[in-house]
């Protein structure tokens, strides 16, 4: 929930109100707290759904895993649907091979700016979405830890909470955030955030909700905020109409469909430079269930034009942004009846950063034989996904140690941070 | 006129349980009172009032799309409700694209109908309570009418004749109602599995979301079943991935008729309607919550055996309870009330008003009365609260529609199969906020062509008038404190000082007066 950055600036405007009528538009000129600069950014991406690692990157010549699935659910390795061939894989006997659909992947990994963890993910054996997500969101392996822990590991291990520390590109606040004061859900800025009704109604409104206790005359404050602090930042021309967002380096966004506004609003927010640490976003709909080729490929193609062109499109702030990606868990070995696959263990997990040690896979690689599956269905979780978020957040973001995963005991870096 | 107090018992229980009072419940209600209300709204006779059938029937719902070359025409223009009451075979043959050509919209109308009957219902139906619990439903058997146009088509008869039948009636009925429905069937994809490798989707969440409720999910325990608490006594505590799977091979065979291949030479016909192919059934010998299966049993036994178990087992009522008593009291609802709420649930889980004998209990209880202020009320909630408080001739309208959405509440639209949270978190993100207050303010300016709005039908003006006058009365109608700072407020809105008359106030402004009363930040909470 948002709570937040309102109080100081707020009391300011009641004294600047005159007539018991706030000149909301005067509250634009207001100069923001935050430290702008060179501060590090992480970008925690979700891919909610469960997204099918083995079908993104497949073992393609591993034969325990050519018997286990139908070709249409695996990366062909010839053939005008073949794969990208990925140098630097985990186990030198199997060709791994990235999803035909994945060109715009391909070419981050060939640049070293992707890097791959696969067999990544949850220790927990739930097989629940929603108890998996929680637990990931929490950063906990436990029913009782879940119980007990309602913040956000993201929450947590940022350590320096200025204003506009943290925002999701959605309309609710990601879990991985909750209770983060300072955090602020912003699912779109193509039309800016300009006062409802005109300045007189809001002016009104932030009459009504500047002394009320509770949640939601909280939220009406932080909303009034929100609108006169950033609205004003979104680019307007001289008429004072709002302009279309210009990425930069000639970057397009259009092939990523649905995928492009989240994406575009957390470069905007990026680019006003008001201090953001970090951002997350959602790109979903992975929980194939049946007729898995078609909507996977789909689903790929427009992730993977999605993160090419946000790359491209920050190109000036490589040096201190690093995208990270999680997915409740991956999907079944084998795939089911519906040319579809259930819920199963270890996904996979892209790393995208500026510090040149993409262009290889990192973690080991437990195997596709039935003794080495988990459970013996599912591809077994050979690297915790806690373990990769606390390299990126002691090496990235500065903050040292582990805390924020309680009970976990870091078994030290992997190297994708350097 | 009755006192702000009054006013704030009425209006708390016409929005817990609806979507607030007209200005004629002012009245009727200090009449009658709470109890009869509630026995009324708890039996309501089938289907609608005469009032909202004829409203139903009326009502024009604008369809436009754009010409398609060499295959359909540009199209605008308002039509009836025509889907809402036809069969799924009636509606079904609209997916076949190639005998006659259709933009998507045509397919799309279906679940569109059924959201502006919903709007329409909010606002008018006499049955509130019946409305607040098909939300209720949708919400708990939830399934996203945009994720396919099998749904879409499918959402007619799955409001009308799954949930809105069952909504205050009995809990297993409906469980297989939703079972067999084409909409469920379609959103988890259980409409495709087959034996051999089950689909275990509707399976996991007829576990997880549907009955016994993820608490109930002790996945330590994956393939150990007797080491469940209660096992080897036939009661099993919770359910565990073994009973997943199980579960998904007992509904193998349940499907729809979509004109699936049944081998090389039959075709299921294409009616929407549900089948069951016995051939794609996994006919052997399962173990669900510790019960043996025997092999090869009756067509469909299988799949109800496990609506029985899953029905009958204590979680569930636990769970439902829970989820009930959350909606319904709030999110401090006592471990006590939940009991006793699942006590009634299990009591009375043979009768065919089950669900409103628990509603009773609920409404009926002190906790219920002392909760006044706890739950945040959704955006439809207070977009038909002021309709139905100020009277206005509602249509609704697609520009409705997506501010309702984009304050938080897209109807049969959210994207996972938990339905929209009952959180009130989830509706207080700033955005969304903003967007609570464009959808009131939009419906009081018209911008939506949803109905002029006259707020001097229930606040009348004359009598030289202050504003400040006004909209204290509009602040104690809605029984929200009208301090100095308010008044002038509101006043401030339309540009006028406190205490200068508002003799002659056009509508428009007296509307945005009585929109900001309605957003006051206490009147969002019921």
């Amino acid at each position: 929930m948002t709570t937040l950055f309102r109080r100081d600036v707020l009391k300011g405007l009641v004294a600047a109100s005159v007539g018991g009528v706030l000149p909301i538009p005067g509250l634009r000129s207001l100069a923001f707290g935050a430290e702008p600069g060179r501060a590090p950014i992480l970008v925690v991406l979700h891919l909610r759904g469960g997204c099918d690692g083995l079908n993104l990157v497949s073992p393609a010549s591993d034969p325990d895993f050519i018997a286990a699935r139908i070709g249409d659910l695996r990366v062909a390795m010839d053939g005008k649907d073949a794969g990208y061939a990925l140098a630097g894989g985990p186990d030198p006997k199997i060709d791994f091979r990235l999803h035909p659909a994945a060109g715009g992947l391909a070419e981050l990994y060939q640049n070293r700016a992707l890097a791959i963890v696969h067999a990544s993910g949850l220790t927990n054996k739930t097989r629940s979405h929603f108890v998996a997500t929680d637990m990931m969101d929490r950063g906990v392996t436990s029913d009782p830890d879940l119980a007990h822990i309602p913040s956000g590991w993201l929450s947590r291990a940022v350590a320096a909470k200025s204003r506009f520390a943290a925002m999701t590109a959605q309309g609710t606040l990601s879990g991985d955030l909750a209770d983060m004061t300072n955090a602020m859900a912003i699912p779109d800025l193509a039309g800016g955030l300009p006062p409802v009704g005109g300045p007189a109604v809001s002016s009104a409104l932030w009459q009504l909700y500047r002394n009320s206790a509770g949640a939601m005359a909280s939220a009406g404050r932080d909303c009034l905020q929100m609108m006169a602090e950033i609205d004003p930042k979104v680019p307007r021309d001289p008429q004072g109409r709002i302009a279309a967002y210009q990425p930069d380096g000639g970057a397009s966004y259009d092939t990523a469909a649905d995928f492009a506004r989240p994406l575009k609003t957390v470069a905007q927010l990026i680019k006003m430079d008001m201090g953001l640490q970090v951002a997350t976003l959602e790109y979903g709909n992975w929980d194939t269930h049946e007729y898995q080729a078609g909507r996977f490929r789909y689903q790929v193609e427009r992730l993977s034009n999605g993160l090419a062109a946000f790359w491209t499109d920050m190109a000036a702030y490589h040096d201190r942004l690093v995208v990270v990606t999680a997915t409740e868990f991956g999907r079944r070995l084998r795939n089911n009846k519906s040319n579809g696959t259930d819920h199963g263990r270890a996904g996979v997990t892209l790393v995208l950063s500026g510090k040149g040690t993409g262009g290889k896979f990192y973690g080991p690689w437990p195997g596709l034989k039935t003794e080495q599956l988990d459970e013996g269905v599912d591809l077994a979780v050979a690297t915790d996904y806690r373990r990769i978020l606390t390299e990126i957040v002691n090496a990235h973001l500065g903050v040292p140690g582990s805390a924020w995963f309680p009970g976990y005991a870091y078994p030290g870096k992997l190297g994708l941070m350097v | 006129m009755p006192t702000p107090s009054d006013n704030q018992s009425l209006i708390f229980a016409l929005s817990r349980f609806g979507h607030g009072p007209t200005i004629e419940d002012f009245s009727s209600f200090s009449r009658h009172g709470v109890q009869a209300w509630l026995e009324e709204q708890t039996s309501p006779p089938k289907g609608d009032d005469a009032a909202m059938t004829s409203r139903l029937k009326d009502v024009r719902l604008r369809i436009h799309y754009n010409a398609a070359e060499g295959k359909w025409p540009a199209l605008d223009e308002a039509r009836p409700l025509d889907m809402l009451g036809k069969p799924i075979d009636a509606v079904w043959p609209l997916l076949d694209n190639s005998a006659t050509p259709r933009d998507g919209s045509e397919r799309r109308r279906a679940v569109d109908e059924v959201i502006a009957a919903t709007y329409l219902r909010a606002v008018y139906s006499r049955y509130q309570l019946r409305e607040a619990m098909a939300q209720f439903w949708h919400d708990h058997f939830h399934v996203n009418a945009l994720a396919s146009e099998q749904i879409m088509l499918a959402m007619p008869t799955y409001d009308r004749d799954v949930i809105r039948p069952n909504c205050l009636g009995n809990f297993r009925d409906m469980l297989e109602a939703v079972a067999g429905s084409a909409a469920m069937l379609y959103y988890l994809s259980n409409h495709s599995s087959r034996a051999g490798a089950a689909n275990e989707n509707y399976a996991r969440e007829l576990f997880e979301l549907h009955t016994l409720g993820r608490d109930a999910y002790l996945n330590d325990r994956y393939d150990r079943w007797r080491d469940v608490p209660g096992a080897m006594a036939g009661q099993p505590a919770g359910y565990i991935d073994q009973d997943v799977y199980e579960a998904a091979r007992a509904f193998t065979g349940w499907t729809v008729e979509d004109g699936a291949g049944l081998d090389g030479q039959r075709k299921l016909p294409a009616t929407g309607r549900f089948v069951y192919v016995e051939n794609w059934h996994d006919g052997y010998q399962k173990r669900v919550l510790t019960q043996e299966f025997d092999p090869f049993s009756a067509a469909l036994a299988d799949g109800r055996k496990v609506l029985d178990l899953v029905a009958d087992h204590p979680a569930t009522a636990r769970h439902l309870a829970r989820k009930l008593c959350r909606r319904f009291v709030g999110p401090q609802a006592s471990e006590s009330l939940v009991e006793q709420t699942a006590q009634v649930w299990r009591a009375t889980a043979k009768a065919p008003d089950q669900i409103a004998q628990v509603i009773r209990t609920i409404a009926l209880s002190p906790e219920f009365a002392a909760s006044r202020g706890a739950k945040l009320k959704r955006p439809l909630t207070v977009a038909a609260g002021f309709i139905r408080l100020t009277g206005l001739d509602f249509v609704p309208t697609e520009g409705f529609h997506n501010a309702v959405a984009a304050a938080g509440q897209r109807l049969f639209g959210f994207p996972a199969p938990t339905g929209l949270p009952d959180d009130d978190s989830y509706f207080l993100g700033a955005n969304t906020v903003r967007n609570r207050w464009n959808l009131l303010l939009g419906v009081a300016q018209n911008q939506w062509g949803t109905g002029a709005c006259d707020p001097s039908r229930t606040v009348p003006v004359g009598g030289d008038k202050s504003a400040a006058t006004y909209a204290k009365q509009w602040l104690d109608l809605l029984g929200v404190p009208a301090d100095a700072s308010a008044l002038s407020a509101i006043s401030g809105a339309v540009g006028v000082p406190p205490t200068v008359s508002i003799e002659g106030m056009d509508a428009k402004r007296l509307s945005t007066m009585a929109a900001l009363a309605v957003l006051s930040p206490d009147y969002q909470s019921c």
